[in-house]
């Protein structure tokens, strides 16, 4: 291990106990650097989140611009209470891990450093005035450590890298050699890697951190310098300067990341990163296809929900659709244009809304065959954040995954016949009968109207109300307003990193009021959010015993 | 929509391109509803083979290549140095390199590169005419000036390879080599796939595969027992074969009211902009979009019927791409007819049948070079010898020749999609 990284990177390769290791560490740290003035006051945990994969990317594309590689493996992320963003603030650096962060942080300090990057990035060098570099490294560490610590290098923190920088360069014969190696440790630190909460007065995070909340919920990326100075000016802390902050970033185009950002983690569309399908039964179902699949659902509901500032309920019955040429054999569908465009499907054709979005239809299918019960899970419990208990270990599906049944024809008569099974029956009559009606789509997602040349059957009733088709199917999730306050308690869930609970009811019912009034834009929710006071609580930890769970109806206590 | 088929069908000729929107009249191609217009079906050609003559129709003894004749035309001892150790009548793979150059030697096979390299011949760097720009394809008669510089013999030297190299073998000048024809031959058997194409009854017509009379295919005859044409038309290996991938070929067959039986469709054959691309299998993908190839000569619209599901077609003049690596030849087919399956899983399978122009067919077995011509055991001498000999269409009165020969061609496709402007040139 280089010297460079200090007691701070001690904490983060001690594998398993890394978290409980790095919140003393940086307890320790603080307290060195004077900054623990209001802990005392407050017993409140200070949240850690890891960066993920998509906010450590466009965090250094930001600082250091789009032509910086970033090569490695990151540590997979936690999927908790339905949510990566929940997972982020469970999640540690393991020993493995931190190898790879390191390795990613030589090759982004290089690069940084190098020849074609340094002048426009470093802006200094040594120089007559400056022989050693002394002042141009804490000119430029204190520039830079403010965008990658997203609160300022405190004057002992800059001390230490400014002379870390000289103590390197003369070993290794070179400025920009040690300035690579401090900036390698930067890069490193847990104060990069981890969105560290400052308390605040109040028991609320600081103004640093609020922008860091702000910038990371509605851009996925690290606050830019405009919203680190309104933070440093206290702008943050009064209600009209919270707004006006947060109407700028809604305003921006690179609000689309941030909702895209919310709808991976929504949809779990991470998961198409390990998504593959038997490719002698579906042979167009390449990998180049499950990402454009995810794409695709992505940018529909950037243009839905941002370009249009449509109706959140409208993404279930839309006819509009991303397309390119890489997704048209999948959709059947002939396409002219070579990049990206909106494809507008007929009225009255089967491809309507986001169920029937290859995206989620593959995803929530086996590798050779569909799964309605796997899509109807997934319908209740992405889009009305129900729970669907798992099955049993013994229960015996061998008549289900018998695709070649002679008398049981379709998938339909292969899961009644499962059915008959009452133990089994009990959950199956939650995810059957909707994820039936979906069955037109194979397990890539593409339409089909006959199995085994029988005509499927897409007809059923979700909670008592008949559908005919998957339209229809759409239609009632639109119509559902179990869909819009899972959705506000997603959101918010993410936004704050924490499963909720019951003391977050209030927050809920108001936020949801919000999002009806201004008819369902998701613009409006995520503004609410934004200027909710509980988004910049200090804990992490549930403040109740009691967590949410939407029941059929409306939203329980369990 | 019905309306504007049944409107456009009366016309009786072919639908002109900007009406036969048909379907896209209303349904524009960026709001295509899931399968796209029903009344339209079009197929990416994924090969296009010659039609064996199945078991029935076998080679008692089977073509030599120009190669295996020259090897044969050896000494007992100096055969001996190329041939197998447990077969001193078949050569031994490991030396057909030091054989060929042999034989270039024998025969003074020459070739010189203009830029890059290629097959087939002694190689060096060409002297060039001082007329010929840097970088620019020569004339026919700078190849023929270009052979002369470089010592070929008079009147002597073709371009080939891609336009790479002037060459001069036995596939660029045949009538020069007639002894590498000696081991050819044809294809004398009773049964080859094909049709009636002449309405006539003929001492050479054949018996057809199912049984039908009068099949007219002289191009069966002719290379029916060259080995490399009958292993790849195997009808398992054709399948998974693709040619002409780079520039395929489309079918489209419009104003279908009943995919199972209509009586009057309008059938486009036209040349892809755009490659076929292999899906996860390796097979055609299905269902991809084709923009047309701007070159209209490679495009030809006839009626057609549907019955059972089977595609026939009136008589059609066709100019079809075929391009590989080294081969820029389009097949030309005169009064061709297409007969096709349209099956359920919206792929093709089908022939085409007519008479293969001399001209198109050859310039497709030269342009294989010699080097080519020894890789596959082709004869080119013996090969332009017998479709000279066997030509039996379109007869020209000044030349007193017949210009193209009668042959049955199959081919597979996928379900694809035609997308763009057809009236302007695509991409």
């Amino acid at each position: 291990m280089k010297p460079l990284l200090g007691n701070w990177t001690l904490a983060l390769v001690c594998g398993a106990a890394a978290l409980a290791g790095l919140a003393s560490a940086l307890s320790v740290a603080r307290a060195s650097a004077g900054e623990a003035a209001n802990a005392a006051s407050s017993t409140a945990t200070p949240m850690l989140r890891r960066l993920t994969e998509a906010q450590y990317r466009r965090t250094i594309a930001d600082i250091f611009g789009t032509d910086i590689k970033i090569v490695g493996r990151f540590e997979p992320d936690l999927r908790s209470n339905g949510l990566l963003a929940v997972g982020t603030t469970a999640v540690s650096v393991t020993a493995g891990g931190f190898e790879q962060y390191e390795q990613m942080a030589r090759n982004i300090a290089a690069q940084v450093t190098d020849g074609v990057h340094r002048d426009k990035l470093i802006g200094c060098a040594p120089g007559p005035s400056d022989p050693k570099g002394e002042k141009c490294a804490a000119q430029a560490l204190a520039r830079i450590g403010l965008r990658l610590y997203r609160r300022p290098v405190t004057a002992p923190e800059l001390r230490w890298l400014t002379t870390s920088t000289l103590s390197s360069a003369a070993q290794l014969q070179s400025f920009d050699a040690g300035l690579a190696a401090t900036l390698e440790s930067m890069l490193s630190s847990p104060d990069f890697l981890f969105r560290i909460d400052e308390r605040g007065p109040g028991g609320v995070v600081d103004g640093y951190s609020k922008a860091t909340r702000l910038s990371y919920l509605l851009w996925n990326t690290t606050p830019d310098d405009e919203l680190l100075k309104a933070a440093g000016a206290g702008v943050l802390d009064t209600p009209q300067g919270l707004a006006r902050e947060a109407d700028r970033l809604i305003a921006s185009p690179r609000f689309a990341e941030g909702v895209r950002a919310f709808f991976t983690d929504f949809l779990m569309l991470d998961d198409i990163d390990t998504l593959s399908k038997d490719v002698l039964i579906f042979p167009t179902f390449t990998a180049s296809v499950a990402a454009d699949a995810r794409e695709q659902t992505l940018r529909t509901i950037a243009y839905l929900l941002v370009d249009r500032n449509g109706d959140y309920r409208d993404l279930f019955t839309s006819r509009q659709i991303a397309m390119n040429r890489t997704l048209g054999p999948l959709y059947d569908i002939p396409v002219e244009k070579d990049g990206w465009y909106i494809h507008e499907f007929p009225e009255g054709d089967p491809r309507t809304g986001l169920l029937t979005q290859a995206s989620l239809l593959a995803l929530h299918a086996h590798p050779g065959r569909t799964s309605p019960t796997l899509r109807g899970k997934a319908m209740r419990e992405v889009f009305l954040c129900q729970q669907i208990p798992t099955p049993p270990a013994n229960v015996n599906f061998a008549v289900v995954q018998d695709v070649n049944n002679p008398t049981l024809r379709t998938t339909r008569a292969r899961l009644q016949a499962h059915l008959d099974d009452e133990e089994c029956a009990s959950c199956h009559k939650l995810t059957d009968p909707i994820g039936l009606g979906l069955e037109q789509f194979d397990g890539a997602g593409q339409f089909r109207t006959r199995e085994h040349d029988e005509l499927i059957d897409v007809s059923g009733a979700f909670d008592k109300k008949p559908f005919a088709n998957a339209l229809q199917l759409g239609q009632l999730f639109h119509d559902d307003p179990r869909a819009t306050d899972c959705l506000v308690q997603r959101a918010l869930s993410y936004a704050t990193g924490r499963e909720l609970d019951s003391a977050d009811m209030p927050e809920i019912a108001q936020l949801t009021r919000i999002f009806g009034d201004d008819g369902h834009r998701f613009k409006a929710l995520m503004r609410a959010i934004a200027l909710a006071p509980s988004f910049y609580a200090l804990s992490a930890e549930p403040r109740s015993a009691s967590r949410i769970v939407m029941q059929k109806g409306k939203g329980k206590r369990s | 929509m019905g309306a504007i088929r049944t409107a456009l069908k009366s016309r009786g000729g072919p639908v002109p391109a900007m009406m036969m929107a048909g379907g896209a009249v209303l349904l524009g191609a960026a709001d295509a509803p899931t399968g796209g217009d029903p009344s339209i079906r079009a197929f990416v050609i994924s090969n296009f083979f010659i039609a064996t003559s199945g078991d029935a129709g076998t080679c008692p003894i089977l073509a030599d290549g120009g190669i295996e004749t020259y090897f044969k035309m050896l000494p007992a001892a100096e055969r001996a140095k190329y041939a197998r150790a447990d077969d001193p009548h078949e050569i031994e793979q490991g030396k057909r390199g030091p054989l060929e150059a042999a034989m270039n030697e024998h025969f003074g096979f020459r070739r010189v590169a203009i830029k890059g390299v290629g097959g087939g011949g002694r190689m060096s760097e060409a002297v060039l005419p001082p007329d010929l720009a840097p970088g620019a394809v020569p004339t026919p008669e700078q190849a023929l000036e270009i052979g002369r510089l470089n010592g070929f013999p008079p009147g002597r030297g073709r371009l080939a390879f891609s336009n790479l190299t002037v060459a001069y073998s036995s596939c660029t000048n045949p009538e020069d080599f007639p002894t590498l024809a000696k081991g050819f031959r044809t294809y004398e058997g009773p049964v080859a796939a094909g049709i009636d194409l002449d309405g006539k009854s003929g001492r050479h017509d054949f018996k057809g595969l199912d049984g039908g009379k009068s099949v007219d295919n002289q191009l069966w005859r002719a290379v029916g027992c060259v080995k490399a044409f009958r292993e790849s038309s195997e009808p398992k290996i054709a399948k998974r074969l693709f040619i002409s991938a780079r520039a395929p070929t489309l079918i489209e067959v419009r104003g279908i009211d009943d995919p199972r039986n209509d009586p009057d469709v309008t059938v486009n054959v036209y040349a892809a902009a755009d490659p076929v691309v292999r899906d996860g299998k390796g097979d055609a993908l299905a269902r991809a979009s084709f923009h047309l190839d701007p070159d209209r000569t490679l495009r030809a619209t006839t009626r057609g019927r549907i019955v059972d599901g089977v595609l026939t077609t009136d008589p059609i003049d066709l100019r079809i791409n075929y391009k590989e690596q080294i081969i820029d030849a389009p097949r030309e087919f005169r009064g061709a007819r297409i007969r096709a399956e349209l099956k359920p899983d919206g792929s093709v399978e089908g022939s085409v049948y007519g008479y293969y122009t001399l001209a198109s067919y050859w310039s497709s077995i030269e342009q294989m070079t010699q080097n080519g011509a020894n890789l596959t055991g082709v004869s080119c001498p013996g090969v332009k010898q017998a479709i000279d000999r066997l030509a039996d269409g379109y007869y020209d009165k000044r030349t007193r020749r017949y210009t193209a020969i009668s042959s049955a061609y199959n081919f597979v496709g996928v379900r694809a999609f035609i997308v763009g402007d057809r009236e302007v040139a695509a991409r």
